[in-house]
C-alpha cells in the first residue's frame, strides 16, 4: 500500500451486529498497512465499541440511519472517524458518563485500546476518532 | 449479521461446563441467564462458562458476565471463566472482570481446579 493517504468510507445501518462490517473493512485495511495482529484485534474491539455507541445512543436503533465510518490510512497511522446522526451533544469523556454502565465501559475500552481517541458533538451529530499508529507514539518526557 | 447465542450445559463429574458458542452481546441475556438458572436449579454448585466458542464480546456482552457473576457470588455458587482467547483475556483484565471471577486458558484447567477444591475436606 503505498505512503499516498486513502480513505474509504462505509455507511451501515443502525442495527446491532452490523458493526462486524465496520470490524472487517478495518482488519483489511490494517493488515495492508502492516500491524500486527494483536493491535488488529484492539482496533476491532475499539471499532465495535464505537459503532454500537452510535447504533444504540446516537441513532436510538433506527436502522434508516447510518452510522457512517471512515477509515483514514495515513503513512505511519490509520484513523478511524464514527459518526451517527444524533441530535444532542452526548459525547463527553468516559468519566462522565458512568450513568449508563456499559456505554461507559465500552468507552473505557476504546480508550485503552487505541494510541488516541476524541469525542466530540457536532452540529450533524456524534463523533469518535480514533487513531492507531504504525509505530506506538513515545510518551511525552519518556 | 450478529451470531445468536447458544448455551448447552454438559457435566464433568461434579462440575457443570456451559459452552457457549456465538456473540456475547447485549443479545445474549436471556440465553445465559436462562442456561445459568437452569444449571443451578439441576444442582450444579460449580460452574464453568466456556468461551471457546465464541469469538465476539462485547461491553454490553460483558456487563451480563458481571451480572451473572455478582449473582453466582451472593448465591455462593462458584462461577469460572475458561476458553477466553488472549485478547479478550486482556480485555477481561482491563474491565477489572477477573475481580469477580478466576480465569483459566483451559476447560481442562477450570475442571481440574474445581474437581480439586470439590474434593478438599470441608
Amino acid at each position: 500500500m503505498s505512503s499516498e493517504k486513502r480513505i474509504i468510507h462505509l455507511h451501515i445501518p443502525s442495527e446491532l451486529g452490523y458493526e462486524k462490517v465496520a470490524m472487517g473493512a478495518a482488519r483489511s485495511v490494517a493488515q495492508a498497512m502492516g500491524f500486527s495482529n494483536d493491535r488488529i484485534l484492539d482496533l476491532q474491539t475499539a471499532i465495535a465499541e464505537a459503532c454500537t455507541n452510535a447504533m444504540e445512543h446516537g441513532n436510538r436503533l433506527n436502522a434508516a440511519q447510518r452510522v457512517e465510518v471512515v477509515l483514514t490510512v495515513e503513512e505511519n497511522a490509520l484513523a478511524v472517524d464514527v459518526n451517527d446522526k444524533g441530535k444532542n451533544p452526548q459525547f463527553g469523556e468516559p468519566e462522565i458518563r458512568e450513568h449508563d454502565k456499559h456505554r461507559g465501559m465500552g468507552m473505557y475500552i476504546i480508550k485503552q485500546l487505541v494510541d488516541e481517541v476524541q469525542w466530540s458533538a457536532k452540529p450533524q451529530g456524534g463523533q469518535v476518532r480514533m487513531v492507531i499508529y504504525l509505530e506506538p507514539k513515545e510518551e511525552a518526557g519518556a | 449479521m450478529a451470531q445468536e447465542l447458544k448455551v448447552t450445559a454438559r457435566r464433568v463429574v461434579s462440575v457443570t461446563l456451559l459452552d457457549l458458542q456465538g456473540d456475547v452481546t447485549m443479545f445474549a441475556e436471556a440465553e445465559l441467564t436462562r442456561a445459568y438458572h437452569a444449571a443451578v436449579d439441576a444442582g450444579a454448585r460449580a460452574l464453568v462458562l466456556n468461551f471457546a466458542g465464541t469469538d465476539y464480546i462485547n461491553s454490553a456482552g460483558i456487563a451480563i458476565i458481571i451480572s451473572l457473576l455478582t449473582e453466582a457470588r451472593a448465591s455462593g455458587i462458584t462461577l469460572v471463566i475458561c476458553g477466553l482467547s488472549s485478547h479478550y483475556q486482556k480485555i477481561f483484565r482491563m474491565v477489572g472482570l477477573t475481580q469477580y471471577a478466576e480465569v483459566f486458558e483451559t476447560e481442562e484447567a477450570a475442571v481440574g481446579e474445581l474437581k480439586s477444591r470439590s474434593s478438599e475436606p470441608a
